[in-house]
């Protein structure tokens, strides 16, 4: 019974009051630059990283740290955002505009909304993981946390951009760093799999440019702010071909079936801390950009394009889940794993229903959490048991219980039990989904229910199983280790327990934290308007 | 105030003409041979001021066979920035000759910024073939076998486009860009007309290295020191794309004389120069051939024939002169493989960084400045419905982006070599070539921050060619 309350009260606050609710401490620290902090500070914080001297590594830990108080600094100012973000506005806010090329009309404009807010906190929490997880590197440290920063900066820029330029920009500079740190720390097939992630984001940038110059084209050519582009009344040929480009920029970063095919090796063989900020913050702005550009701006597009969007779920889903079953090396299976969530949220999209699009939206953090659980825990787990293959790894569960927990946590995340966010996120994506989109809502279950099973083996496998005699030694997961996949699956946790946010005793005033789904909820209405009437 | 305009052409010419003399005459002593470098881009960067403060004068010379408006101020402080910045950065202890390399890239620069102030066909020729001229010496230096071999095709060049623009000339009836501008509102695009056309497009693409006359340049340009091969890859084809952009827009009203060719020479370019930049390993030629890439996005603004794309065009040409010229002098002598290049960014770092973000530059590489100039292309493709060659061009980039990506992994991953494997020394480290390296960095990130006024500019240039 408590749960279907605290899920009634989820759907209730997905559709945000007109009455602003203070939280505790808002107001007492304001910014007009709060998002440039969010990109600048990283970009600054790596020139200083390049440009201190470090004669024979002596630096590497002061570097480490560097990388570690910057990700905590930006953590400090989202709180600070995510705090005083009014989650009754309907607009965008903390909005920086300033002129950038007048002569093409790109703008240099930043804002965030519910949507935007949601992600941005998934790139603070991951933005500090990735930190933790990359303890470990003792090669080419100031290359490799110069290029973490830039990646972070690059992501979040993609983030809070309001005018399609810097999406452009921010979206296409994020393959540069994340590529070589693939090249340079990578592991054995890193040559491949940054070649693969540079050639299918590559199509995915010449999609979004693709989409973008339509739009401008089509408008005018007089701006790229997405105030123009995204709230002009196009004809439908307009919107299928963005639409079209739309979902193929999208499908490549998510990634969605069939045009995943950069995701086994990169998550494989990045190193964690990298296929960390890979699977949850870079790869979930595909579905930011299908929520964002095809479902709040291009209706008519939507609703026929919406078919494809559900079989490309469907296929994402039942695809991964078969190929776990077929993995034999556990870091490609967590690969494959990861494919799950971004399924999920794409479901929602398709589905055009409020109720389904705030399952999305939620989904695009609780997925984004648990792929990079799985992610990360799958390599944690097969550095520290010396192996890979799933032949060799056997009955761990006793030897390495901290990694086990995690694991079954990150499995119980995937499917999205109860007391998890993402509980809550496919609980409202399926109840949204089925009305409108029963087959590929179906479709998408069965996959799901494959997953589920192959999971179930997987687990009982290198957890349960009978432990190989022949296997290389074993050790659990480190205290940095420990603490990053903590990081992630206690977030999951709080945000599926209090999706509202911690109240004040005997109040309904919010403690310290408004509530993610209050918070995602600003917004949400706008995007969901065209999907209110017939389809509801 | 008249005389002051030309007052820049006057500093590089007299200082090129100096070098040449004090190469020749007199002995250059070690403290000399130190301190000219230095000298001769502090008078660039005097010319430089001296554009930026009167070259806002608009006005017409020599009976109007020289103009001075914003399209040749772009021009000409593009140019100036680009010499200078080359020359800071050049490694000398890999040129053969101090004073005739100092001068060369003068005497270039001095060509790009003729072509730029030309008001008729006559200085247009006269601006590119002392540009060219300058890359022949240079290249000669070295190997007098690739000189010959560059002069013959130049000389082809040329032939084809004196021919083109003596055509041109009977058909209008005047060599005046601007009268030419008008005849061709009241001519119809006939064959006569066209064939002209594309023998003059003929000869300026073999001179600025666009397909398929890219085999004429790049291959010698290898050849030669890294200053020389700056000069030919940038400076020589920044003069080629100035006439290219003049004859655009003068052109503009009859664009079916025209713009299918470019049409399909752009992208062949685009997407020839990202295929080949990927698959050579030899660190100039993906540099070369990543230049081959971005010349064809210059070209492809000019399909559009009006003012967003011939404005955009100007701006990527801007770009494209920087990291083109000053990418082969950055690189100084590594030309020893793939390999010479290998962890160079712990030991030269700012020379490393020149390096890196030349090749991004040149690629397309959000968010340095050719990736500003290749999305105002792009969205002046966009407005005139060139979704194909945008297309095309994107693909060109996408391969263009992963070679550069190639190149970087080598110099900031790889463990840098021992020097008897590395093939070539590493460049020698002074103040002054750190300091031009970091103002190459400086110049390419910030082309595009600070991008308003550059771009504001590039499209007064575009007014001032008569375009709308």
């Amino acid at each position: 019974m408590k749960f279907v309350s605290l899920i009634a009260s989820a759907i209730h606050a997905a559709s945000p009051s007109p009455t602003p609710i203070a939280v505790a401490g808002a107001g007492i620290f304001t910014s007009s630059l709060l998002m440039s902090l969010m990109i600048w500070v990283p970009v600054l914080m790596a020139a200083a990283i390049a440009t201190l001297p470090n004669p024979r590594g002596r630096f590497d830990t002061l570097m480490k740290q560097i990388a570690f108080f910057t990700n905590l600094g930006l953590v400090f100012v989202l709180f600070v955002a995510y705090n005083q973000f009014q989650n009754f506005l309907p607009n965008m806010q903390y909005e920086e505009k300033v002129p950038w090329l007048p002569a093409i009309g790109a703008v240099y404009h930043l804002g965030v909304d519910g949507p935007g807010m949601v992600m941005l906190v998934l790139s603070g929490l991951i933005g500090i993981v990735s930190v933790l997880a990359s303890l470990g590197i003792r090669e080419r440290v100031r290359s490799y946390f110069c290029l973490l920063l830039l990646t972070q900066a690059c992501i979040n820029g993609a983030i809070v951009a309001r005018d399609m330029f810097v999406l452009v920009l921010f979206w296409g500079a994020a393959m540069i760093p994340i590529a070589l740190l693939i090249l340079g720390w990578g592991g054995p097939r890193r040559e491949g799999a940054a070649w693969r992630l540079v050639g299918y984001w590559g199509l995915g940038l010449a999609a979004l440019v693709v989409a973008v110059m339509t739009l401008y084209s089509a408008t005018g050519g007089t701006s790229f702010d997405m105030d123009v582009l995204l709230k002009s009344t196009l004809s439908p040929r307009i919107q299928l071909a963005v639409g079209v480009a739309v979902i193929v920029a999208a499908a490549t970063r998510l990634p969605l079936f069939p045009l995943h095919g950069w995701a086994r090796d990169v998550y494989a063989d990045a190193p964690v801390g990298v296929a960390v900020v890979v699977a949850s913050t870079a790869s979930r702005l595909g579905a930011f950009l299908l929520l964002r550009v095809l479902v709040g701006a291009e209706p008519v597009a939507a609703q026929l394009l919406s078919p494809l969007v559900a079989a490309l779920a469907a296929l994402t889903v039942a695809y991964a889940g078969l190929a776990v079953l077929r993995a034999t090396d556990l870091r490609q299976a967590a690969a494959y794993l990861a494919l799950v969530p971004g399924g999920l949220t794409v479901l929602g999209l398709a589905a055009l229903a409020p109720l389904a699009l705030a399952g999305s939206v939620l989904s695009l953090f609780s997925g984004g959490l648990a792929a990079a659980l799985i992610v990360g825990v799958c390599a944690t787990l097969s550095d520290r048991a010396q192996s890979r293959s799933l032949h060799v790894l056997g009955g761990l569960a006793p030897r390495m219980p901290k990694l086990a927990w995690l694991m079954v946590l990150s499995a119980l995340a995937l499917l999205g039990v109860p007391l998890m966010a993402s509980f809550l996120a496919e609980f409202m994506t399926f109840f949204g989904t089925f009305k409108n989109q029963p087959v590929g809502g179906f479709a998408v279950a069965a996959g799901l229910a494959i997953t589920a099973i192959a999971l179930a083996i997987l687990l009982h496998r290198v957890l349960f199983g009978s432990p190989n005699p022949d296997a290389p030694g074993v050790s659990d997961a480190s205290l940095g280790e420990t603490w990053y996949l903590a990081l992630l699956a206690g977030a999951l946790l709080w945000v599926g327990i209090f999706p509202s946010g911690p109240k004040v005793p005997g109040t309904d005033l919010p403690l310290f934290d408004p509530g993610l789904v209050n918070t995602m909820g600003a917004g949400l209405p706008d995007l969901a308007a065209p999907y209110t009437g017939p389809t509801q | 105030m008249s005389s002051v305009v030309f007052a820049p052409e006057v500093i590089v010419v007299a200082a090129a003409v100096v070098l040449l003399l004090i190469g020749r005459f007199a002995g250059l002593r070690r403290s000399l041979r130190r301190s000219l470098p230095p000298t001769v881009v502090a008078l660039v960067l005097v010319a430089l001021a001296v554009e930026l403060w009167a070259g806002a004068t608009l006005g017409s010379y020599l009976g109007g066979a020289l103009l001075q408006d914003r399209f040749s101020l772009f021009a000409k402080a593009a140019v100036l920035v680009a010499a200078g910045i080359a020359i800071a950065v050049t490694d000398w202890s890999a040129e053969d000759s101090l004073t005739i390399s100092l001068a060369m890239p003068l005497l270039a620069a001095f060509g790009v910024m003729v072509a730029a102030s030309a008001g008729d066909l006559v200085a247009l020729w006269a601006g590119l073939e002392l540009a060219a001229a300058a890359g022949v010496v240079l290249l000669s230096v070295r190997r007098a076998d690739l000189g010959l071999r560059l002069l013959i095709a130049g000389g082809i060049a040329s032939a084809l486009l004196l021919t083109g623009m003596a055509f041109v000339y009977a058909t209008a009836g005047t060599a005046d860009l601007q009268g030419l501008r008008h005849a061709a509102l009241a001519v119809s695009p006939t064959l006569a007309l066209a064939i002209p056309v594309v023998l003059l497009l003929a000869g300026l693409s073999a001179r600025v290295t666009l397909a398929p006359f890219h085999i004429a340049g790049i291959p010698v340009s290898l050849g030669a020191s890294p200053l020389g091969s700056g000069l030919i890859l940038g400076l020589v084809a920044a003069a080629g794309l100035t006439v290219a952009i003049k004859v655009a827009a003068a052109l503009g009203p009859v664009p079916d004389v025209f713009a299918p060719y470019l049409e399909w020479a752009a992208a062949a370019a685009m997407v020839g120069g990202g295929a080949a930049a990927l698959a050579v390993r030899s660190p100039r030629a993906r540099l070369a051939y990543l230049a081959a890439g971005q010349v064809g996005w210059v070209a492809a603004g000019l399909v559009t024939h009006f003012r967003a794309g011939l404005g955009g065009s100007l701006f990527l040409l801007g770009a494209f002169a920087l990291a083109a010229t000053c990418g082969p002098a950055v690189m100084g002598g590594m030309d020893g493989g793939e390999a010479s290049l290998a962890g160079m960014g712990a030991q030269r770092p700012a020379r490393a960084a020149g390096i890196a973000m030349a090749f991004l530059s040149l690629a397309g590489a959000p968010p340095l400045a050719g990736f500003f100039g290749e999305f105002a292309v792009g969205a002046a493709l966009a407005q005139s419905r060139h979704f194909g060659l945008l297309g095309l061009g994107l693909l060109g980039a996408v391969m263009s982006l992963a070679a550069a990506l190639a190149t970087l992994r080598v110099i900031y991953i790889q463990s840098p070599l021992e020097e008897g494997r590395r093939g070539s020394g590493l460049p020698t480290l002074t103040r002054f070539s750190t300091a031009g390296a970091v103002a190459l960095c400086i110049g390419i990130a910030g082309y595009g921050v600070f991008g308003s006024p550059i771009l504001g500019l590039a499209y007064q240039g575009a007014e001032a060619l008569g375009l709308r």
